[in-house]
């Protein structure tokens, strides 16, 4: 037990510590809202973090090389928008080339940011500021006032992220979460294992550094920003599966809450560490303090942004605070174990280390 | 329908009295040149590309060779951008601001500044809560009727009693606040309402998402709830949808104010059985009919006096009963919406 506690990495600690933040806020509200601990909660919950998923992996793939894309949003808006109007006049079209379809809008979208970021050298945040708005803007001229509504899009694109692939009791796994969840587990395993991918933490940890190693920084910040814009697009595509009724104002402030969730899940804001299991794992924590202050009672209408603030600094702090603690003890761990290792040394060569209780007992 | 009818009646006897106590309605000449501006919440939104057609008609039927334009704030940006656009219309000197306020009363330094400019400030759809900085509301219903009909509409769903929730816009939106404190009243004072039970308002921002995310949790919440009463395009559309996706319409129905187009299948497949909504055309055409009078000079703006609006008829400016001290003008009526009627209107 000991020996596998001291080789658990960070990261995963970091992951381990999520998960009882998580369990302490369902336990939480499981004690203060009737009827909350049930199937219906993990299906709300699942079916509602499906979209936020994707934008908070593709905000992590950014935020992971020292930059940010505020912009996330307003490609979610534009790419749904689009995506609907495509269909709508071509409802024959085959599902595999709609996604691939929003995909590539959105990566285009992306790859502007990209260019402006990496190659023009305009900090992040001011360009993804500005491509906010204008990309918000070409959605309001592109739509021309009007609405894409579910009645216009084919049975099979409405159905689909509802659709229940496996069931137990009330538990039901449905296809949007599905499809969400393999793609955060594909860019998870891609960042740990795939070589070319483990240059966004090289670039976003030191890029001076991994210059010098022949690590092309510029080409993995647009790279970032591509792969960000077309998961964006993706969640475009669910978002118009999932809501059908899309309006100018689709999307608007899911950059803030992709942000927020990267960040909860323990993706460094500064770059180079965080995992793409984290951001989902942040997302889902967002998704489920906003779902259950609307049904707690003892929360207003008006001090519900405040109290949702408040539970994301506490759960931000809590995290930080137990993930030092765990850190703490495995140091401690490994400094016992070597001291012990230095004693029986000792004891053969008969030399005597002095005791140091002290430090153990802090 | 019988809701209807009598508020038809009441209109009736409105502009009745109001002829009869003025002598003669003014009739304005045209061909006058004045410069104006239809400021929507924000751009992008159906109703509000219907206001503007309305005001177009308006503009072309009374010759005006002046510029009339349609502006508005980016859907981020509603607030800041409304009161950028306020300020910039009043140093371009425009004869007159047509206004559905987003903006509460952070609008009224701006506004003031630009009545002081001499531009007449017209609000429609959305008045200042103050009434500061605005010269008169183009009113679509009266919003103390409002609550009757959402009543109405709530007691024929429910069948006489049982629970419903109200799913708003944005919290400090003035109609919105305005139409639920009216439905309360009227819940609260007609003994022909006592069976239902209001337990609840959420606000789903007008966008779908949050919208439909909050219809589920009302769900959850209240599990006898028998009606989500929704006054916002984006929010009625948004919870029906939820309910139909979760299979939620047998037990739980939905109602409030709604487009035609946007709400057909849910009308039609049970889910959101009766809705309502005025002509936004014909808002965005007495609106611009006012603007002009008062920019022209034709009228003063005084309570009692009466003008012809083109093809809509005789319109009075009179007291605003649920702003006290401010001037309106009261278009109504709006039509329900059933499985019957609602296919014509969305076609």
């Amino acid at each position: 037990m000991g020996h596998l506690f001291s080789r658990i990495s960070p990261q995963t600690l970091r992951i381990l510590a999520l998960l009882v933040v998580l369990l302490a806020i369902i336990f939480f509200f499981s004690t203060q809202v009737p009827n909350y601990l049930n199937g219906r909660l993990f299906n709300r919950i699942s079916s509602s973090v499906a979209i936020m998923a994707l934008i908070a992996t593709g905000q992590t793939l950014v935020i992971l090389t020292r930059n940010i894309d505020l912009s996330i949003g307003s490609i979610v808006g534009f790419t749904a928008f689009a995506t609907g109007s495509l269909i709508s006049q071509n409802p024959d079209m085959a599902a595999p080339l709609l996604v691939l379809y929003a995909m590539v809008v959105g990566a285009a979208f992306g790859a502007l940011n990209g260019v402006l970021v990496a190659y023009v050298k305009i900090p992040a945040i001011i360009v993804t500021l500005a491509t906010m708005a204008l990309f918000r803007s070409a959605l309001v001229e592109f739509s021309n006032a009007k609405s894409i509504t579910s009645s216009e899009l084919p049975l099979w694109l409405v159905n689909f992220p509802n659709t229940v692939l496996l069931k137990f009791g009330q538990f039901q796994l449905r296809a949007g979460f599905a499809a969400a969840l393999i793609v955060v587990l594909l860019v998870h395993f891609a960042l740990a294992r795939f070589r070319p991918a483990r240059r966004f933490y090289a670039v976003g940890s030191n890029p001076e550094a991994a210059e010098m190693a022949g690590i092309n920084a510029k080409a993995t910040v647009f790279a970032a920003f591509v792969f960000a814009g077309a998961l964006a697009g993706l969640a475009g595509f669910m978002f118009l599966a999932r809501f059908g009724n899309i309006t100018v104002v689709a999307g608007l402030g899911f950059e803030l809450k992709s942000v927020a969730a990267a960040v909860l899940g323990g993706v460094n804001i500064f770059g180079g560490s965080g995992t793409v299991i984290g951001a989902f794992i942040g997302a889902i924590l967002v998704d489920l303090i906003d779902t259950s202050l609307v049904r707690w009672e003892f929360v207003s209408e008006f001090s519900r942004e405040a109290v949702l603030g408040a539970l994301i600094l506490l759960s931000v702090t809590a995290d930080a605070v137990l993930m030092r603690r765990l850190i703490g003890l495995r140091a401690n761990r490994e400094k016992k174990l070597a001291r012990a290792a230095i004693k029986e040394k000792g004891k053969t060569s008969e030399v005597n280390t002095p005791k140091q209780t002290g430090e153990t007992a802090t | 329908m019988k809701m209807f009818k009598t508020l038809c009646f009441a209109s009736a006897l409105l502009v009745g009295a109001s002829t009869g106590a003025m002598a003669q309605a003014i009739s304005l000449e045209g061909g006058q040149d004045v410069d104006m501006v239809l400021l929507p919440k924000f751009l992008g939104i159906l109703v509000f590309d219907q206001a503007n057609e309305g005001a177009q008609e308006a503009h072309a039927e009374l010759n005006n060779p002046g510029e009339l334009l349609f502006v508005g704030p980016t859907p981020e940006n509603s607030v800041a951008g409304q009161i950028e656009i306020m300020t910039t219309s009043a140093t371009q000197g425009q004869g007159a601001v047509m206004l559905s306020n987003n903006a509460g009363d952070q609008i009224v330094p701006s506004a003031k500044a630009a009545q002081a400019a001499g531009t007449k400030i017209v609000t429609w759809d959305s008045p200042i809560p103050s009434g500061e900085g605005e010269d008169v509301f183009v009113a679509q219903v009266d919003f103390g009727s409002i609550g009757e009909v959402m009543a109405d509409m709530a007691l024929s769903i429910l069948g006489g009693e049982g629970q419903m929730a109200v799913l708003s816009a944005t919290p400090d939106a003035a109609n919105q606040n305005a139409w639920i404190a009216s439905l309360k009243e009227v819940l609260a004072t007609n003994a022909k309402y006592s069976g239902i039970e209001l337990v609840d308002t959420v606000y789903g921002d007008d966008q779908s998402e949050v919208s439909y995310n909050r219809a589920l949790a009302l769900v959850d919440k209240y599990p006898d709830l028998g009606l989500i009463m929704s006054p916002t395009t984006v929010g009625i559309q948004a919870s029906s949808k939820a309910m139909q996706d979760e299979g939620l319409c047998d037990q739980v129905k939905v109602s409030g104010l709604g487009l035609p187009s946007e709400m057909l299948s849910y009308t039609l497949n049970g889910c959101a059985p009766e809705f309502a909504l005025w002509d936004f055309r014909d808002l965005g055409y007495l609106t611009y009919y006012t603007a002009y009078g008062m920019a022209t000079g034709q009228l003063s703006g005084e309570i009692g006096e009466t003008f012809t609006a083109g093809r809509m008829g005789d319109y009075t400016i009179e007291e605003d009963p649920g702003r006290p001290g401010s001037k309106r003008i009261l278009m109504g009526p709006f039509t329900v919406y059933t499985s019957e009627n609602v296919e014509a209107a969305a076609n």
